[in-house]
């Protein structure tokens, strides 16, 4: 079991990145990215005004892929509209059922 | 300050205009399949080689089963070969080319007309498949990896080439001299090439990919898969040798075994995934897909008892329950769980790719109606259950009402099919 585990360098920051993301959903399974464990890390570059969002989907070939990034971009604008946002799509480490958070668990019924 | 950027190896989808076409075909062919059904129920008491019994298995055979199989595989091309589909264009092909072809061998086979029509629809079904395996081909070589789920892919696309070339042969062997028998005594290997190499291969590696993924479950064992892989393939080569070296009956057992150790290893395959899912609450459609892996069982038992109990010459009165439970059984029930696990996706994809965060989307399974799809499942278990009831006890009144409970679980199936394909984004 486990909790949302994301790595920033802005504890702060992340948790108001976090309350958009909450509101992102994966359509087939109903449960947010954030509780899926889709999000791996969201970094903060203060000079530059940039936000870096490093993430993954269950699988490389996602038919929702390009709908569940472009929402996680969305979100991420939404919540710093004066910062630039990248969002990195990462397979390494490959998504698996551990990253899965104790609520998302809970909510698909285990 | 500049836009929101996007990086990352995300794989292509394919192009949702080239899957569309074969589920809307599919779905209108399972109408006439059954339409057709239902002006021929004495064939119940008939010998399944007959005009209108052909015209049917090759409608649900072809228009039916293939062509929904081969939308969704151009749709699952990538995931199964992790790769990208090579040419829209071929797909489109096969599609244009295979659409006129089925209808043209159909007719000749409800007329019985041997000649050009028959020779015309066989003719164009092999272009339009033979481009299929092309693009398959095509698209694997160009893949960087190569699993085993590529593999089945591979092996069922050449092997569905094999039947339909050996129907091929078959058509012009009713007119020409091109077998050493008559073209009756070759029908067990045309229809095993492909219910065994095309649609068994094809259902297992695309089923023991989505329906693992579907369940959200961690089982995975690719070991396994290259069994069941070798037994499917050794069962029907095997099916293949003693049928054409006409060995004794005995020999048959050697295919059979073959085929249910890979079978019952499938089998396993899903409940173990099934056993440790993640997601807990499994939907209808799901359902409907676990229902099809166990009506896979109903042939392989019907050949099982054929081969134990009967003699030989009373082999022929099972042909028909055994081809009714491939055709009306397994394969429907995969197609009507597995249409709406993957076409509300595609729909989907069509209609919202471009409206992130503009707005709540519906969940792809409200691209549908729930409440027709259970009505459906109700109708077409009630109609596949009656049926096999009346070819058991040969009545044709039983088999009109099995069929109208099929034709209505159609109408419904094209509604929902409609309903889907012809959604608009608000």
């Amino acid at each position: 079991m486990s909790s949302v585990c994301v790595m920033t360098n802005d504890s702060e920051k992340c948790d108001f990145a976090l309350v958009g993301l909450y509101d992102v959903y994966d359509p087939e399974v109903g449960l947010n990215v954030v509780d899926l464990g889709l999000i791996y890390q969201i970094d903060f570059i203060e000079d530059q005004m940039r936000v870096h969002c490093l993430m993954t989907l269950t699988t490389q070939f996602c038919p929702m892929g390009d709908q569940i990034t472009g929402d996680v971009t969305g979100a991420l604008k939404t919540a710093f509209p004066d910062w630039q946002v990248e969002v990195e799509l990462t397979f390494e480490p490959a998504w698996d059922y551990s990253k899965i958070s104790d609520v998302g668990r809970e909510f698909l019924g285990q | 300050m500049s836009g929101p950027t996007f990086s990352g190896n995300l794989q292509q989808t394919t192009n949702y205009k080239v899957v569309l076409p074969f589920y809307v075909y599919g779905a209108i062919s399972f109408v006439i399949a059954c339409t057709l059904l239902l002006f021929n129920t004495d064939l119940v008491q008939l010998h399944y080689f007959t005009p209108h019994t052909l015209a049917i298995v090759h409608a649900m055979a072809l228009g039916w089963a293939t062509m929904i199989i081969l939308g969704a595989s151009h749709q699952l091309l990538p995931v199964l070969i992790e790769g990208k589909l090579d040419s829209d264009t071929i797909a489109f092909t096969t599609f244009y080319i295979t659409a006129v072809g089925i209808p043209i061998l159909i007719y000749g086979f409800y007329i019985f007309h041997s000649g050009w029509v028959m020779q015309l629809g066989a003719i164009l079904i092999n272009i339009g498949i033979l481009f299929y395996v092309i693009n398959v081909l095509r698209s694997s070589i160009k893949s960087s990896t190569h699993g085993v789920h590529a593999w089945y892919m591979i092996t069922a696309s050449l092997w569905l080439f094999t039947t339909t070339f050996f129907g091929l042969l078959l058509v012009f062997n009713f007119n020409y001299q091109l077998l050493p028998s008559s073209s009756v005594s070759y029908l067990s290997i045309h229809a095993h090439l492909g219910i065994i190499g095309w649609f068994l291969l094809l259902v297992i590696g695309v089923g023991s990919r989505l329906i693992p993924m579907f369940f959200i479950s961690k089982y995975t064992n690719e070991k396994v898969l290259w069994i069941i892989y070798a037994l499917i393939n050794c069962s029907l080569i095997a099916f293949v040798i003693i049928k054409l070296i006409a060995l004794p009956t005995y020999f048959y057992y050697l295919p059979l075994i073959l085929a249910f150790t890979g079978i019952f290893l499938f089998v396993r395959h899903i409940i173990k995934a099934h056993a440790v899912r993640i997601r807990r609450k499994v939907d209808e459609q799901m359902k409907t897909s676990i229902l099809s892996v166990f009506q896979l069982m109903v042939p392989v038992v019907v050949l099982l008892l054929t081969l134990i109990f009967l003699p030989m010459e009373q082999h022929t009165n099972m042909a028909l329950i055994y081809g009714f439970s491939i055709f009306f059984g397994w394969l429907t029930a995969i197609i009507l769980g597995m249409t709406f696990k993957t076409l509300p996706f595609i729909v989907w994809n069509r209609e919202y790719h471009k409206r992130a965060r503009q707005g709540k989307t519906p969940a792809p399974k409200e691209l549908f109606n729930e409440k027709v799809y259970n009505t459906m499942l109700v109708c077409y278990l009630l109609g596949f259950v009656s049926f096999i009831v009346a070819l058991s006890i040969k009545n044709d009144f039983v088999a009109f009402g099995a069929t109208l409970a099929l034709l209505l679980a159609a109408i419904l199936y094209v509604f929902n099919v409609g309903l889907t394909v012809f959604h608009k984004a608000n």
